[in-house]
């Protein structure tokens, strides 16, 4: 919307003299309003995306007409207002899976059940390891944090300490291996009841499936729950204040547990974390084979790739081949068709090696670089060596 | 070395016939992968939800006879104790009643025994010691060692059950053992209605906040908001990509 539109009954309103039997309106002084003209100018400054190598304009937006005189306010962001609770009714204690310190996608959605679980009344309170700097704005109230244990039973032990000192009324973890397992064990240590695999979650109750007789089950929220990652709802109404929050003296972890982790080849591309794909703009597959194995990733590749016969069908990336689950996806040489990228629509980071500024993966990925795939290779190549070396 | 597998009865959710779940079914392989006397143990109305096991390298099951909406953890926590054995391993969730994976638990806590959880590999030490492979998502595990007598529960991706074998099944053999005196009724399971499918949330979404928020909400992450590089040094460009997948996690510091 360019020109500010008139609204001739509110203009005529105004006019109105008041109190009076017969409609009148009083016309007398009023100047003509003045319409806001374009300055052409100014429009032209405002549109100007590069003045180097050449002028470019973006045509595309008309903004609204700015006057000569007056320059544009400079929008600030407004802050994000923050809702501190300080005796809440209840606590809703959430239990995040241990992991590298960040808020993952399931720590989310855990406190955004936590947060429909406290509704207006209670308080959520994140304990996990980091802890995460962004848990307020995902909706925790506070925060403690939590060593690092690797032991099953010691986080067991730490997580009852906490639940001792906190009293919550309603303690949530997710279905994964870890957090499945430290919830049944609470309610086994406690007495409490547990609710599983909770797939829908409300004010009035909450509801699993039971897949091995195809049935469902609601029911009130009990005090341990665990929810099925990637069915509820991150918080995004407001941004909470995650205060720090003392716990006590907390059980040392005394256990020990090795972590191995996977042989980059042997995982299936559909379970794999981390994807390196090929596409048209590759053409050194050995080079790429090495730099996948390098990178520790596993390789895929776009459908032309795979029809040319350059890689196996089984690493084809998009709708007909894997639809990939990796947290992080890094294409070499993909323009990014509608169905490859749908292949990668789970990908929460992804970057893009390609020659096309305008391709379609180059606006999906968080990194993005208008070059040759086949240079970059094999500088990656070259710095991975050396820090291997190193 | 005796080891204890337990059986839960449940129906495959495809066909429809009696099938224990894969998990308990890959328990069998791993107690025969530890060399170990296997016994089968099964608490329920009829052992034919059961008996499939057979089949996959069990030799015999123990029946303990209870009524359907009984509670059956004394009476296995009192079949085991009578059985001693070094370890009792289960699926991880049961098929057929609640299927909340709490059995174990609960076992473990009467027994007084150590519970470890999601095994994707067991094998012992000659001095007794058992060393758990746990299985975490993406391919991760997770070793664990710990004393015996234990218990066990063993994840879908441990190694496939044994192939089903007719004649084994055949000659496999199901011991009744007496039905305990009291048999407790369960908890009664709250409302139960036909499965309905349930949508995953889409990436980016979010709840509460006005139609503006979430709509910025879902947008944005869609869009990427990333950082471009135009045309730059293959070195520079090499290393904004290491630093960038450094900074995500993807490659370890």
């Amino acid at each position: 919307m360019t020109r500010l539109r008139k609204d001739p009954r509110l203009e005529r309103a105004r006019l109105q003299v008041p109190g009076t039997l017969r409609l009148r309106y009083d016309r007398r002084g009023a100047a003509a309003p003045v319409r806001p003209r374009a300055d052409p100018r100014a429009e032209k400054l405002s549109q100007i995306v590069a003045t180097a190598p050449r002028l470019r304009l973006d045509r595309g937006q008309r903004t609204a007409p700015l006057s000569s005189a007056s320059q544009p306010m400079p929008l600030e962001a407004e802050a994000p207002r923050v809702v501190t609770v300080e005796n809440p009714d209840f606590w809703v204690l959430v239990l995040a899976d241990p992991g590298d310190g960040r808020l993952s996608a399931v720590d989310r959605q855990l406190l955004g059940a936590a947060r429909i679980l406290a509704g207006k009344a209670g308080g959520v309170i994140f304990a996990g390891e980091g802890p995460p700097a962004d848990a307020g704005s995902a909706g925790a109230d506070r925060l403690i944090a939590l060593p690092q244990t690797p032991h099953p039973e010691d986080r067991a032990m730490l997580a009852l300490a906490i639940a001792d000192a906190i009293l919550p009324r309603h303690i949530l973890t997710a279905e994964t291996a870890d957090g499945g397992d430290l919830a049944r064990r609470l309610a086994v240590a406690r007495r409490q009841a547990l609710f599983p695999n909770v797939e829908q979650i409300s004010g009035r109750g909450v509801v699993r499936s039971i897949p091995g007789r195809g049935l469902d089950q609601s029911g009130d929220a009990a005090p341990i729950m665990t929810i099925v990652p990637d069915m509820i709802l991150p918080h995004g109404a407001d941004v909470r204040e995650a205060r720090p929050m003392d716990s006590g003296s907390l059980p040392p972890s005394a256990r020990e547990a090795e972590l191995v982790p996977p042989q980059p080849g042997s995982l299936p591309l559909g379970e794999a974390g981390f994807v390196v794909s090929a596409g048209n703009g590759v053409r050194d597959f050995d080079l790429f084979r090495q730099v996948a194995a390098l990178l520790g990733a596993t390789p895929g590749a776009s459908r032309v790739v795979c029809d040319a016969g350059f890689m196996p069908r089984a690493a084809q990336v998009g709708a007909s081949g894997t639809v990939l689950a990796a947290d992080c996806y890094f294409a070499l040489g993909i323009a990014g068709a509608p169905q490859h990228l749908q292949g990668i629509a789970g990908c929460e980071h992804v970057v893009a090696v390609n020659t096309d500024l305008h391709a379609a993966m180059i606006e999906r990925a968080g990194l993005a670089i208008v070059a040759d795939a086949q240079p970059v290779m094999a500088a990656l190549k070259r710095l991975l060596e050396a820090e291997q070396q190193a | 070395m005796k080891a204890v597998i337990l059986l839960s009865g449940g129906r495959s959710a495809a066909t429809g016939n009696p099938a224990p779940p894969q998990a308990e079914l890959s328990a069998i392989r791993l107690a025969v992968g530890l060399g170990a006397e296997l016994i089968g143990l099964h608490a329920g109305p009829a052992a034919e939800a059961a008996k499939p096991a057979l089949g996959h390298g069990l030799g015999v099951i123990r029946h303990i006879p209870m009524s359907g909406n009984a509670d059956i953890s004394t009476a296995i926590v009192a079949e085991i104790t009578r059985i001693a054995p070094a370890i009792v391993l289960a699926g991880n969730r049961a098929t057929g009643d609640g299927e909340t994976g709490l059995l174990p638990y609960l076992l473990a806590r009467a027994l007084g025994w150590p519970i470890l959880a999601d095994a994707a590999h067991v094998s012992r030490d000659d001095d007794g010691e058992f060393t758990v492979e746990q299985a975490l998502p993406r391919g991760l595990r997770r070793r664990l060692r710990q004393k015996g007598p234990l218990v066990v529960t063993v994840h879908p991706s441990a190694p496939a059950a044994m192939p089903y074998a007719f004649g084994q099944a055949r000659r496999g053999r199901v011991d009744t053992v007496p039905a305990p005196s009291t048999q407790p009724d369960a908890a009664e399971e709250p409302a139960l209605r036909p499965h309905r499918p349930r949508a995953r949330i889409m990436r980016g979404a979010v709840s509460g906040g006005s139609a503006a928020d979430r709509l910025k909400a879902a947008t944005e992450s869609a869009s990427g908001g990333g950082d471009l590089m135009m045309d730059p040094d293959p070195e520079e460009a090499a290393r904004a990509i290491l630093a960038h997948l450094r900074r995500i996690g993807a490659l370890p510091d």
